[in-house]
């Protein structure tokens, strides 16, 4: 009798182990899954289109006009149209790896690994923020930090913990989704000392090339008010037909 | 009276030549070798200084008060408006403590040549200025100096132009952001290759004219980010950089930083140095005292029943005091001058040719300086005083002992010792 009752309790404990692992499993696959989503909303299997930035800093403010391309998450091309002082610059990313191209002295620059959390064009992106993005899911654990609603709307707030040896900058990424339409609403950077280093903020959903998309991105660093990089984007198609070819130092040079 | 115990001093002391000697000889040697490691050290500090500020940090800076240590591209001299650069450089060269004073911009950026580049900083400067604030113009390995007749040439560090593969007459491409905003970026013509043995310039810091920075950066020319001044005495920095502020100051809102403000290591190296020499002369110091005070024990022992007569026939105690610490004195000051006359030439010879150590050890440095490995002495003779005037002092102390030891002697007592 006594082995009977022991076994019993023994099976009784595995399955509700065996549940509650299920369930954990789940719910991490169902974070990831939008997560990773929010990841590829701007980028699709490619993209190609036009967005203006405008930048705003204590010192200056300019616009940019520019045309992006990708193509996965390791291809990137993206040049300057506007102002015509700038037209032509071009950045490429290929991989891991950044050039940048210059017109005015028709030369190419590579941007070492040092360089990457330097501005992007003067912006308040890095050279980081083109590479890394794309890496979301395979860089950190997510874990869903909030459910439910907030100011009228039903959201997901997730937290991404680095991965102990993932090359990643960034101590802590806190992102919310709207449940509804997974559309993202905000992202805050930390660093490793838990300090809010900026925050990225998306609105003007629109369908736009076949899928609803933020059109409007807002990067504001948190140790400068008043500093922003506002992107808008007023055109985008995905998952044309691109030939990785594209992504070459010869065209980056046109 | 006072000669004839000196005399009395001196004769005693020969009445045992070895003893004698021997205590002499070890107050001189250790005489001998604080001479020698004073100066060495006033050397190597001296080096020191000059290396650590003659690289491009120069003895003081003038800064706009925001400017320090963040370096921010805006924060000229003068705000953002500017100054009269020549007036401002005039009112500093004003004090004749200043030897030169040279006008400088920074840019921070990146240095590309064909596939390969590098983050650098962009130090935009006076040719003519510059080279009597820093040496960068003597560490020269390739090419030459900037000069205004090239108005697009660099100069650059040979870590720098072996980590982007480039070579004197190399086109290279300076990327940075300039003050409206954009993207600054140009070719320059390598010129010119240093090597100074400080990682972080040879690595990083690419020199070009003043007004090509000022151009690439999208500057005014009355827009500069500091002043390098260098003075006759380095020395004085803390105190004339006060001086300077205040007087700067009422006219333009300015910062002066002397070089230990600017480069902490240094001057707490300079620091370590004086608690190591301070260390080392007590050491020496303790070693003489016991051989002294050993040496005139045995003097008084010897001769007590000497001491017994005398005080029989009206010797006071106050004069046998007075001619113990006579011998003692003489001993010392014997011991000095044989340390003296043994490390003069060993001085003069660090100071002429230094202590080459290239066998043993390659180029280092040390608290952000570069420590040359042929070491030269420097004549400090402040510290080589001190030392003289602190070891007799000590010796003539240790005399004291024996010397009241020998003034309670009981002359009937004293006499009967065999």
């Amino acid at each position: 009798m006594r082995w009977q009752k022991s076994g019993v309790a023994l099976l009784l404990g595995m399955t509700c182990l065996l549940l509650s692992r299920s369930s954990l499993a789940t719910d991490d696959q169902q974070a990831r899954e939008i997560v990773d989503g929010v990841d590829q909303l701007l980028r699709g299997q490619s993209s190609s289109g036009t967005v203006r930035m405008q930048i705003s800093t204590e010192n200056w403010q300019r616009g940019l006009s520019m045309h992006i391309l990708s193509l996965g998450t390791d291809h990137a091309l993206i040049r300057i149209t506007d102002p015509q002082k700038e037209a032509g610059t071009a950045t490429l990313k290929v991989g891991d790896n950044i050039w940048n191209y210059l017109p005015k002295v028709n030369r190419t620059i590579k941007i070492p690994t040092s360089m990457m959390m330097a501005s992007w064009m003067g912006s308040h992106f890095t050279n980081d923020d083109l590479v890394k993005e794309s890496r979301l899911v395979r860089d950190y654990f997510i874990t869903t930090s909030f459910e439910g609603e907030r100011g009228g709307v039903e959201v997901y707030e997730y937290t991404l913990a680095p991965k102990p040896q993932a090359p990643v900058v960034w101590g802590k990424i806190v992102m919310e989704v709207r449940q509804a339409d997974r559309m993202p609403t905000w992202h805050r950077y930390y660093d490793e000392d838990g300090k809010l280093i900026r925050e990225l903020t998306f609105s003007e959903y629109k369908t736009m090339g076949g899928r609803l998309i933020p059109t409007r991105l807002v990067m504001r660093p948190a140790d400068k008010a008043g500093e922003q990089t506002v992107v808008v984007y007023d055109d985008v198609s995905f998952d044309i037909a691109i030939s990785p070819d594209t992504f070459s130092l010869r065209n980056l040079a046109q | 009276m006072s000669r004839r115990i000196v005399q009395i001093a001196w004769r005693n002391l020969w009445r045992n030549p070895r003893r004698t000697l021997v205590t002499m000889a070890a107050i001189a040697l250790g005489y001998a070798m604080l001479l020698l490691f004073a100066c060495l050290l006033e050397g190597l500090q001296q080096q020191m200084i000059k290396n650590g500020t003659s690289l491009g940090l120069s003895h003081m800076q003038v800064h706009a008060p925001a400017y320090y240590p963040d370096r921010s591209l805006y924060d000229t001299l003068g705000g953002r408006g500017g100054t009269d650069v020549d007036r401002l450089l005039a009112a500093i060269t004003a004090d004749r403590r200043v030897r030169a004073a040279s006008p400088r911009v920074y840019g921070y950026g990146l240095a590309g040549y064909e596939d390969r580049s590098a983050g650098v900083e962009i130090l935009g400067a006076l040719p003519a200025q510059e080279q009597q604030v820093t040496t960068l113009h003597t560490h020269l390995v390739a090419g030459h100096y900037l000069t205004a007749q090239i108005p697009q040439g660099v100069v650059i560090g040979d870590k720098l132009a072996d980590a982007i593969g480039a070579r004197v007459g190399a086109e290279v491409v300076l990327l940075l952001p300039a003050a409206d905003g954009s993207m600054g970026n140009d070719l320059y013509t390598i010129v010119g290759i240093f090597h100074t043995g400080l990682e972080a310039v040879d690595r990083g810091l690419v020199l070009m004219l003043l007004s090509a920075l000022q151009q690439l950066l999208s500057l005014a020319p009355d827009r500069i980010h500091e002043i390098g001044v260098a003075l006759a005495d380095a020395t004085e920095a803390t105190a004339v950089a006060a001086a300077l502020e205040a007087r700067l100051g009422e006219v333009l809102p300015v910062r002066v930083r002397a070089w230990p403000e600017l480069a902490p290591h240094l001057a707490e190296y300079v620091r370590l140095h004086r608690s190591i020499s301070f260390v080392l002369f007590t050491v020496v110091s303790v070693l003489a005292l016991l051989g002294v005070m050993n040496t005139m024990l045995m003097a008084v022992f010897e001769r007590t029943r000497e001491l017994g007569v005398l005080m029989a026939l009206g010797v006071r105690p106050v004069q046998v005091v007075g001619s113990i610490l006579a011998e003692t004195g003489c001993l010392v000051g014997a011991g000095l001058v044989l340390g003296g006359g043994i490390a003069a030439p060993l001085l003069w010879y660090l100071q002429a040719h230094g202590l080459d150590l290239r066998s043993f050890m390659g180029e280092i440095s040390v608290a952000g300086s570069v420590v040359d490995p042929l070491w030269y002495g420097r004549q400090d003779f402040l510290a080589y005083g001190q030392a003289a005037v602190g070891l007799a002092a000590t010796a003539v102390l240790s005399a004291g002992y024996p010397a009241v030891r020998a003034a309670r002697l009981r002359p009937t007592e004293a006499i009967r010792k065999v």
